[in-house]
């Protein structure tokens, strides 16, 4: 805009007035540049601010992580159930913080056969929309190989969603997790494209996008997340990394791990010890 | 400087400044405190109430309970196995009052057992849908392609058809013990041989038949043969002549018989060898209730060994042809060929009984 002004000066006479206006309109936007230089917004780095106050815990002290050891799940969806409970997620068979899905290799299968729990067979089999279990449609077919894979948000280190959020409603916190504040949160969807897991949810009665939070109201208080409470066979493992004695930490060590899609560059915090390739 | 432009100026520095100020006025305090995001939700979100507490917090009220269950196999968590209170209860957060909670598990069993304790969700008094009977526990012991082989599955055609699990397994502790099941007969065995004298037309002077088709009871548990003359008064095994016979009988003549009858020692009889021997290899599922010999470990049922071959082939086919009928029988008996019936009862005819 300042160019202009200048050029504007060697024009004919009677051109103050453009002259004047261009002023202005360049004034307009020095203004305009203070404006979006606030200091509201040359925020301290989360690190310098004082934690946010919650009761015996700092956030500043945890890393935290989640694992999932497949070879393990029994695909009895008492994890699903118990988020449900946990965080009052939408009671129908469309709604899911967590999930599982079972992949079945039948005899000369090249692709995995994936179904979950809302699959309609699936929904039939638990009778209720309430409650949730698998099917046995394999029980006599020729299968060759088989397995269950929780699901849930990986709370990714780069996270897409946080990325195209415009009204800053979903974060990631120091700690790890990565929260949606639902009183910010437009509805519009933009997050739930974005994840490439297709972790997030859309609560239609709230008009808000919605998603596991690792159960942070429980994490903040030195509990585990419902899922991993509940799960009877310990498929499901979390804990701090900051600790080399959490539960996670030695799941990783144990284990040989993989994440999800990691070429998408979200880095996720979900690790799987006993996957497919084909499970993405 | 014309006035129009004047009037545009003031204009654009009059959106400036209201834009300006609505922006501090709507933007929440904390907004930009730890990044481009409302600070304060991270407190707000941390703050709600965990529903989900962990058996230790059922252990202060369910004290019996949680000793049951502490020391069975659904709490080995060295070995990977933690099914807690919550993972079939529901969450002690949906909890109802007191007042809600019926007392006796037959009475929440009724009711659908798990989801009763989680009929007051989201302060409502709603109660989730009854799940069928077992669903509890094939949601994880259904044998599944896809489940770990460490995992305890079941075959559920083969297992027990539809008798419900509690039947057998205590959920607790489900590997079915046999402590804490005495078998000493209460009644007065003297007694029960003088009222024996009604009996022995059939079933023979001490309980040994003397026709094939009518079981001997000599040896028998006590229990079992209260039970099962209850059942003929009751109607519940509807049978015209025991029927009659067991209705003039009061509870204390039910346990004079059964302390006279089961006081008894029985006699094997022996049946075709060849057959006994292919009775023998079917009978695996008969073992976890009866015994691997047919001596059964639990004094409410039966013992088959040493039984009248006649008999046993009679009942089973019975229980198939549902002119009899029991929970965990009648779909045991359905999963067995007419052949398979009589070499088994050939097996437990044959079978040593004491």
């Amino acid at each position: 805009m300042e160019s202009d002004t200048s050029e504007a000066k060697k024009a004919e006479p009677g051109s103050a007035l453009r002259r004047n206006f261009l002023r202005a309109i360049g004034a307009g936007v020095a203004c305009a540049g203070v404006w979006m230089n606030d200091p509201l917004q040359a925020a301290p780095p989360a690190a310098e601010a004082a934690p946010p106050d919650i009761p015996g815990y700092d956030w500043r002290k945890h890393k935290w992580a989640f694992g999932v050891d497949a070879t393990r799940c029994i695909g009895c969806l008492r994890c699903v159930e118990a988020c449900k409970a946990e965080n009052g997620v939408t009671q129908d068979a469309h709604h899911f913080r967590t999930w599982v899905e079972r992949y079945v290799y039948l005899e000369g299968d090249e692709h995995a056969r994936v179904d979950s729990q809302s699959d309609p067979g699936n929904i039939a089999a638990s009778d209720s929309q309430q409650a949730f279990r698998f099917d046995n449609r394999y029980a006599s077919a020729p299968v060759e190989k088989a397995f269950f894979v929780p699901k849930l948000c990986n709370h990714c280190t780069h996270p897409a969603c946080v990325q195209v959020c415009p009204t800053g409603a979903t974060y990631q916190t120091p700690d790890g997790v990565v929260l949606i504040d639902h009183s910010y949160c437009i509805g519009c969807q933009y997050c739930v494209q974005a994840c490439p897991y297709g972790a997030r949810e859309f609560n239609h009665a709230m008009g808000v996008t919605d998603k596991c939070t690792w159960c942070y109201h429980r994490i903040t208080k030195g509990l585990q997340p419902a899922c991993v409470e509940v799960c009877p066979v310990e498929a499901r493992v979390f804990g701090d990394r900051n600790d080399p004695d959490s539960p996670i930490s030695r799941f990783i060590r144990n284990n040989r791990v993989s994440v999800l899609k990691p070429q998408t560059g979200n880095a996720p915090n979900v690790f799987y010890a006993g996957i497919d390739k084909e499970v993405s | 400087m014309p006035k129009h432009i004047m009037r545009l100026m003031v204009l654009v520095a009059a959106a400036a400044i209201v834009g300006f100020s609505a922006k501090i006025y709507f933007t929440d305090k904390s907004y930009y405190r730890y990044g481009h995001y409302r600070g304060d939700s991270v407190a707000e979100i941390a703050g709600d109430t965990p529903r989900f507490r962990g058996s230790t917090y059922c252990k202060s009220c369910h004290e019996k309970q949680y000793a049951v269950w502490a020391d069975s196999p659904h709490n080995k968590p060295a070995e990977g196995r933690h099914v807690q209170c919550e993972v079939c209860h529901g969450p002690v957060g949906l909890h109802p009052n007191r007042e809600g909670v019926p007392s006796s598990f037959d009475e929440r069993l009724a009711l659908g057992a798990k989801h009763v304790l989680s009929s007051e969700q989201n302060g409502a008094p709603t109660k989730l849908p009854a799940r069928k009977d077992k669903t509890e526990c094939i949601q994880c012991h259904e044998a599944m392609p896809g489940r770990p082989t460490a995992q305890r599955q079941v075959e559920l055609a083969a297992h027990a058809g539809t008798a419900p699990c509690v039947s057998c397994h205590d959920p607790h502790a489900p590997k079915i013990s046999y402590s804490g099941m005495p078998d000493k007969p209460k009644g007065n065995a003297a007694a029960g041989k003088v009222l024996s004298a009604n009996c022995t037309a059939c079933h023979g002077p001490g309980g040994e038949s003397t026709n094939p088709v009518w079981p001997n009871l000599a040896g028998q548990h006590a229990t079992y043969l209260i039970n099962a003359l209850q059942a003929f008064k009751s109607g519940a095994r509807p049978n015209e002549m025991m029927g009659g016979m067991a209705a003039g009988l009061n509870d204390a003549d039910m346990e004079n018989l059964a302390a006279y009858f089961s006081g008894r020692s029985c006699k094997g009889i022996g049946a075709d060898k060849a057959k006994a021997a292919l009775g023998k290899k079917r009978s695996a599922s008969c073992a976890l209730c009866h015994g691997p010999t047919g001596v059964s470990p639990n004094p409410s049922w039966p013992d088959l060994a040493g039984q009248n071959e006649a008999y046993l082939g009679a009942t089973l086919k019975s229980f198939k042809d549902g002119g009899r009928v029991h929970p965990v029988m009648s779909s045991v008996a359905k999963t067995l060929s007419d052949t398979a019936i009589d070499n088994l009862a050939a097996f437990y005819a044959s079978a040593n009984c004491k």
